[in-house]
């Protein structure tokens, strides 16, 4: 990124690293340099495109047989909240559902797909 | 580093909280004490004990976030609420000390005279040392600005410069008001008036002094790197803390000092 470039970097010390920013300034590190523990691991997952701590909305599916809801879960079953049934006009509840593994189950209210998806624990 | 599927932080056990309450009773009870029997042990114990808990619960937090990583970006958000809502909270207080005064000076009664400010009360000039102290501080609102965007574009020598001036205003302004309390006409016994002027305005000098030991923490805290260009929430929260500091005066100044006088 032409914008980001870090250039007079030096070493000072076993993973200790000095250099100046694009704009002449220096002296802050920058969060890729410094983060660690569960920030560091948040924010390389977020570069990649990742959510593995499912800070994010989910992502959008049709609902379909063919486009069915992708629920991860750590385990082998998953609580589910169906919110495609609240836009309907009597509709003020979200339906809960647990979500096994295995074919895909359908909302008991709308008919929405769902299918769990195996999801490794982040270490 | 535990092993969790979400990014919030559980914080480990922690016996501060604990200390924190006894050291609120014992200052408490120790105020109590002190007044009626002129004996201050317990006071100074509870003193002690408060401040020894604030050193090493927030030395914990900035263990926790800034050396092992826990605050994520829902902790920081969480942590953002937190810190505008304790302002929130503090704008109610002030708010209580405000309608005393609106109270009190809108419709005086017989016994000041019927006039605000009562008989016999000489207010300060506006226009001298309280109009110096609002320059202050609005100057000390363009520094603490001037030290954020040095942190965000990673330039360190103007954060600390410009941080440290924050913080000496910050002293002007407390050494100013000080000399003011010590040379005026009246004082907190003198009345309403008396009692308004130097609540309102002496809870504000107590914020301020606040205020400038959380950004002297900052401070500290930027010499030594804790702060990267776009994590560096303790400073974000201490700058909130000042700008609703530099309002809370801004609304002193025109009510009392100026409209009440």
């Amino acid at each position: 990124d032409p914008d980001d470039i870090i250039t007079q970097i030096e070493m000072l010390d076993e993973g200790w690293w000095r250099g100046v920013g694009p704009d002449g300034e220096y002296g802050i590190p920058t969060d890729e340099e410094q983060a660690t523990g569960l920030e560091k691991v948040i924010m390389k997952a977020m570069k990649q495109g990742e959510d593995p701590f499912n800070m994010m909305k989910p992502k959008h599916y049709a609902g379909s047989k063919a486009d069915p809801h992708l629920v991860p879960s750590i385990t082998n079953k998953r609580i589910v909240g169906c919110c495609v049934c609240v836009g309907e006009e009597d509709n003020t509840a979200v339906v809960w559902f647990w979500l096994h593994e295995g074919e895909a189950q359908r909302c008991p209210s709308c008919g929405s797909h769902y299918k769990l998806v195996p999801h490794e624990l982040p270490h | 580093m535990a092993h969790q599927v979400h990014a919030y932080h559980m914080v480990d056990p922690s016996p501060w909280p604990l200390t924190g309450a006894v050291g609120a009773l014992l200052l408490t009870s120790g105020l109590a004490i002190w007044m009626h029997f002129h004996n201050m042990t317990l006071l100074t114990l509870g003193l002690i004990l408060l401040l020894l808990t604030m050193y090493q619960w927030w030395r914990d937090i900035v263990r926790e976030g800034t050396f092992q990583g826990h605050h994520t970006p829902p902790v920081q958000k969480g942590l953002r609420y937190g810190m505008i809502l304790f302002i929130t909270s503090e704008v109610f207080f002030f708010l209580g000390f405000f309608w005393a005064f609106y109270h009190s000076s809108l419709a005086p009664t017989p016994e000041l005279g019927g006039c605000w400010p009562p008989t016999g009360i000489t207010p300060l000039d506006p226009f001298e040392v309280p109009l110096l102290n609002t320059a202050v501080l609005l100057a000390s609102g363009v520094t603490v600005t001037w030290a954020h965007h040095s942190i965000m574009e990673g330039h360190r020598k103007e954060a600390i410069q410009s941080l440290t001036l924050t913080i000496l205003l910050g002293f002007y302004f407390t050494f100013l008001q000080a000399m003011e309390y010590y040379e005026a006409p009246f004082t907190i016994a003198d009345g309403v008036y008396g009692s308004t002027f130097f609540v309102a305005t002496g809870f504000h000098g107590l914020h301020v002094i606040i205020g400038s030991t959380f950004l002297a923490i900052c401070l500290l805290r930027q010499v030594l790197y804790h702060f990267t260009s776009e994590h560096h929430f303790g400073f974000e929260a201490a700058a909130w803390y000042w700008h609703f500091v530099d309002v809370v005066w801004l609304f002193l100044y025109i009510s009392i000092y100026w409209w009440g006088s």
